[in-house]
């Protein structure tokens, strides 16, 4: 199961990372001045949470990273919530209650798993993530347009995966602490929810290492910056 | 999950945030942020003062503050 880990940790780093600089886009744009130092705070934490989570990879078996990373934006393993830049502050706030919240509860099974590089390495990530899970309640609690919450809901389901794969094999395999539906389950616990309208998937059209629906990738423009290419724009040479 | 589109919220107060660095230290003021609940409230002034090394940071709404006397009052200052 050691591949299968790596791959559910590699997309968890993979969003962690686009979750990150998409939380920085709006350290300007937000409804207030402290929802701004928010943004921008929760971004430099989720950056630095890929941090950790790429660098448990190889600790863990072979590195699922191949080449096409450098070339083709599809070669990451993100939901397609973060392949554009949100347009809308409910996106943002979405984003933060329903996909960061998911991405958490996937680590809390880890970190309550029997990996030990997960165990000791994910563990300070759950605290900092305390004050996202806070700030995105909070703002769901102030008011959402549905259309953004059922987008994320689908793509968090999407992330826990269709019943009896990975993530559950993971978890009889004793190295995750839940199964798909408890993780979402424990997600609608979190954000105090009832359970949303049934949301029908057709998994046909899932990715099982990408772990999404849709086709697609990131924004030439994003894509462009994390492989440094815009800032090569500006060497002298 | 339908609500009326909240861009700022209506209703906020003043938390004023208080820290300190070592056990053997009192908690100091630190800065305050607005909210308009205490979840908010903490990830604000978490967010907003977490530059330094603190063992212990608490929030208070500042209307729970009770003044014994203030600059330009009456009785002291």
């Amino acid at each position: 199961m050691g591949a299968e880990l790596g791959r559910l940790v590699l997309a968890l780093a993979d969003n962690k990372q686009l979750l990150g600089l998409r939380y920085a886009e709006w350290a300007t744009r937000s409804p207030s001045l402290e929802a701004d130092i928010a943004a921008a705070a929760m971004g430099l934490d989720d950056l630095g949470h890929s941090r950790v989570l790429y660098g448990c990879l190889e600790p863990l078996g072979e590195d699922p990273r191949g080449p096409e990373r450098e070339s083709d934006p599809a070669g990451y393993s993100n939901l397609a919530y973060f392949d554009r830049p949100w347009e809308a502050w409910d996106e943002f706030v979405a984003a933060n209650a329903v996909l960061d919240t998911a991405f958490s509860v996937v680590i809390e099974a880890c970190v309550e798993g029997s990996s030990e590089v997960l165990r000791t390495r994910l563990r300070k990530m759950l605290e900092e993530e305390r004050y996202h899970f806070l700030h995105g309640r909070s703002w769901l609690r102030a008011g959402l347009e549905p259309a953004y919450f059922e987008r994320a809901w689908r793509q968090a389901s999407a992330f826990f995966g269709p019943p009896g794969r990975e993530i559950d094999q993971l978890h009889e395999a004793g190295l995750l602490s839940r199964g798909g539906a408890a993780l979402a389950a424990r997600l609608l616990e979190r954000l105090e929810l009832d359970a949303p309208a049934v949301v029908e998937i057709d998994w046909k059209a899932w990715d099982p290492i990408r772990r999404r629906l849709e086709p697609g990738g990131i924004d030439t423009a994003t894509f462009d910056m994390m492989r440094g290419l815009e800032e090569r724009r500006f060497t002298h040479v | 999950m339908t609500h009326a589109f909240t861009r700022v919220h209506g209703a906020v107060r003043e938390y004023e945030v208080f820290a300190r660095k070592a056990r053997a230290e009192p908690l100091r003021l630190v800065g305050s942020v607005v909210a308009p609940d205490d979840d908010l409230a903490a990830a604000y002034a978490r967010a907003t003062y977490d530059e330094e090394r603190w063992v212990e940071m608490v929030i208070v709404p500042r209307e729970s503050l009770i003044t014994l006397w203030a600059p330009g009052a009456q009785d002291g200052g």
